[in-house]
Parts: C-alpha cells; sequence; structure tokens
C-alpha cells in the first residue's frame, strides 16, 4: 500500500545514470587537469629514495569504477 | 552577413528537422530573411515537412558541384515569402560532402540572408561534421529521455572540438531546445525535467516544446506546426524563433502547464 513512498521516482534514477554515463563519456577523452602536477609530485617524492627513470599514469574506466594507475620505472 | 545555426541532435527522431522548419519558418514570421538546408544527404525529409516535396529540383550537391547556380536550387516557401529552402540530394550519400565545398556554400548563402539554418543529420559522423564546421551557433535538439541527453552530449562534444569557429581560438553558442515534454509525467517524477536536462549538459535553454499530437497531423499535410496557432508545439516553436530573431520572450514553464481538471471534464463529454 505504502510502496510508492519506498520507490524512487524513475526521473530522480534517470538523472544519477545519466551524470555517470556522461562523466564517464567525456573522461574518455579528457584527462584530469592535475595529472601533470601529480607527475611531477610523485616523481620528487620518489626520486629521495631512488633513481627514476619514467613515470607513466594511465587513467582506466571500467563500468562505474575509475581508477588511476601509475607505473613507475626505476634506474638500474 | 548572416547567422549560421546548425540544427544538432546526436540521437535521431528526437524531432529535429520539425524543429529546423519550424524555427527557420518562424524566423521569416519575425521579419528576417532565412533559408533552411537540408545536410542529410541521402535521407532528405526537411521538404516534406515543409510540404515543398514537389517543387525540389535541384539540390545541394548540384550547386556545391556548380552543375547549377544557388538561385536556381532554391525553393521559396508558399507560406511566408522571406522563407527559402535547399534541398539535400536523395540518390547521393553523404560523402560527397568536403569542407571546401561546404565552406563556399555557407558563405554564399550568408551574403543573401540573415539566417541560415542547416539541419544536421543524425549521428556524429562525416556529414554531421560538415553541417557544424562553418556554423556561428548550434541549436540542440533533445527528449527528455536518456539515450537522447547522452547522445546529445556526444554531439555536443565533437561541435566543442571540430568546428572552425573553435579552431579559431572562439567559442560557438549552443542552445537547447527539449522537445516532446509530457507536463503530467514530470510533475509526477516520471520525466527528468528541464532542470536536471540543463544541469546534465552544461547549456543554455532556449525553449521547452510540450508534447503535441498536433504535429504529426502537421507533418502529413506538410504544414509546418508554427503556422497553427492554437496549437501548444505551435506556439513554442514562435516563442523560439522570435528569441532567436533577438526578441525578449519570457520562458513559459510548459513543464507545469497540465490540463486542469475542467478540460478533463469537457474531454469526458466530447
Amino acid at each position: 500500500m505504502f510502496g510508492f513512498l519506498k520507490k524512487k521516482k524513475s526521473a530522480k534514477i534517470a538523472k544519477d545514470r545519466l551524470t555517470i554515463a556522461i562523466m564517464s563519456d567525456r573522461g574518455q577523452n579528457v584527462d584530469y587537469p592535475f595529472l601533470e602536477d601529480l607527475k611531477k609530485d610523485i616523481l620528487a617524492v620518489v626520486k629521495k629514495y631512488t633513481e627514476v627513470k619514467n613515470i607513466t599514469i594511465r587513467k582506466e574506466v571500467e563500468l562505474e569504477l575509475e581508477a588511476l594507475s601509475i607505473e613507475i620505472e626505476l634506474e638500474k | 552577413m548572416g547567422i549560421v545555426i546548425a540544427v544538432i541532435s546526436g540521437k535521431g527522431g528526437v524531432g529535429k528537422t520539425t524543429a529546423a522548419a519550424n524555427i527557420g519558418l518562424g524566423i521569416a514570421m519575425n521579419g528576417k530573411k532565412c533559408v533552411v538546408v537540408d545536410f542529410d544527404i541521402g535521407q532528405r525529409n526537411l521538404d516534406m515537412i515543409l510540404g515543398l516535396e514537389n517543387r525540389v529540383v535541384y539540390d545541394i550537391v548540384q550547386v556545391m558541384d556548380k552543375e547549377v547556380n544557388i538561385k536556381q536550387a532554391l525553393i521559396k516557401s508558399k507560406s511566408h515569402d522571406k522563407f527559402y529552402f535547399l534541398a539535400a540530394s536523395q540518390t547521393k550519400d553523404k560523402t560527397v560532402l568536403n569542407s571546401k565545398k561546404v565552406k563556399e556554400l555557407v558563405d554564399s548563402l550568408k551574403e543573401e540572408f540573415d539566417f541560415v539554418i542547416l539541419d544536421s543529420p543524425a549521428g556524429i559522423e562525416s556529414g554531421y561534421e560538415h553541417t557544424i564546421e562553418f556554423a556561428d551557433a548550434a541549436v540542440v535538439v533533445v527528449n527528455p529521455e536518456v539515450s537522447s541527453i547522452r547522445d546529445a552530449d556526444r554531439a555536443i562534444g565533437i561541435l566543442d572540438s571540430k568546428s572552425q569557429k573553435v579552431k579559431d581560438g572562439g567559442e560557438v553558442e549552443k542552445y537547447l531546445i527539449i522537445n516532446r515534454i509530457e507536463p503530467n509525467m514530470v510533475k509526477r517524477g516520471e520525466m527528468l525535467n528541464s532542470k536536471d536536462i540543463l544541469d546534465i549538459l552544461n547549456i543554455n535553454l532556449l525553449g521547452k516544446v510540450p508534447e503535441d499530437k498536433a504535429v504529426i497531423d502537421a507533418s502529413n499535410q506538410g504544414k509546418p506546426i508554427i503556422l497553427d496557432k492554437s496549437s501548444k508545439a505551435g506556439q513554442a516553436y514562435f516563442r523560439i524563433a522570435s528569441r532567436i530573431s533577438g526578441n525578449s520572450i519570457e520562458m513559459v514553464d510548459v513543464e507545469s502547464e497540465t490540463d486542469g481538471i475542467f478540460k478533463k471534464l469537457t474531454g469526458i463529454f466530447k
């Protein structure tokens, strides 16, 4: 009887789903603006301990999960 | 020098061609000389919506290939003497377009008209890219529905990266038309409202058009709905066209306009 109270309105569901989908659509082409700065900071920290050859940061999007994978190549 | 406006949507079937036809005619009704050009090569429909399909002799591709001059291909509307139409080619496909030809065509139309409205094909392929390439502004048409809004966002993304104006360091103005709004559904929270759509797409509102069965009736007859002054969609398109023509017209809250109980009651006795 009170089912209508519990049910989330479908327009709200549409908005939430669209917001996520569009963010990830846009994200596929655009990197985060802070990536270059992040790279510099990591480089500075790692350099304190060892020599760094290269750092690559990749953005990976899978379904609702978004992750940054950071690869630090060390000098031998 | 006229203003070039591309009518785009991403998804097909949302009312893009209907919007282009009515905006074009509405601009002429506002006293400006206007031409609508069908860029949907191979799938032309603007001629049908305008009721001009029997008057098409030459098309846009023949003009671009200089087989005929533009004056021969322009068709003057029956409903307004400031309103013209240029048909798409029905036999060729969109690969015949190239940037140089499109620019020449758009430039020559700009000299002749106050407003040049380009009706884009659906999708985001080359035909679409050529439509937006030399546009000063874009009118984006969506339905309050997830697939239409998502596709529109992709189309806007391409507009923002591939238009000549953006490449030259400028910005393409973008305006949204929300078409086929069902006020009763919005009220019940079963349809996205305009504020949500504008938030998601991050774009300015040009106008809201309610769902109106009279649109089908109008297209059956080839008489744009804007000529039916008693129809809600026709009134909405007239407001939209007036805004484009530079008049300040207040936004009507189409979404809260529901049929009152009085109207419902009289409906029973019809």
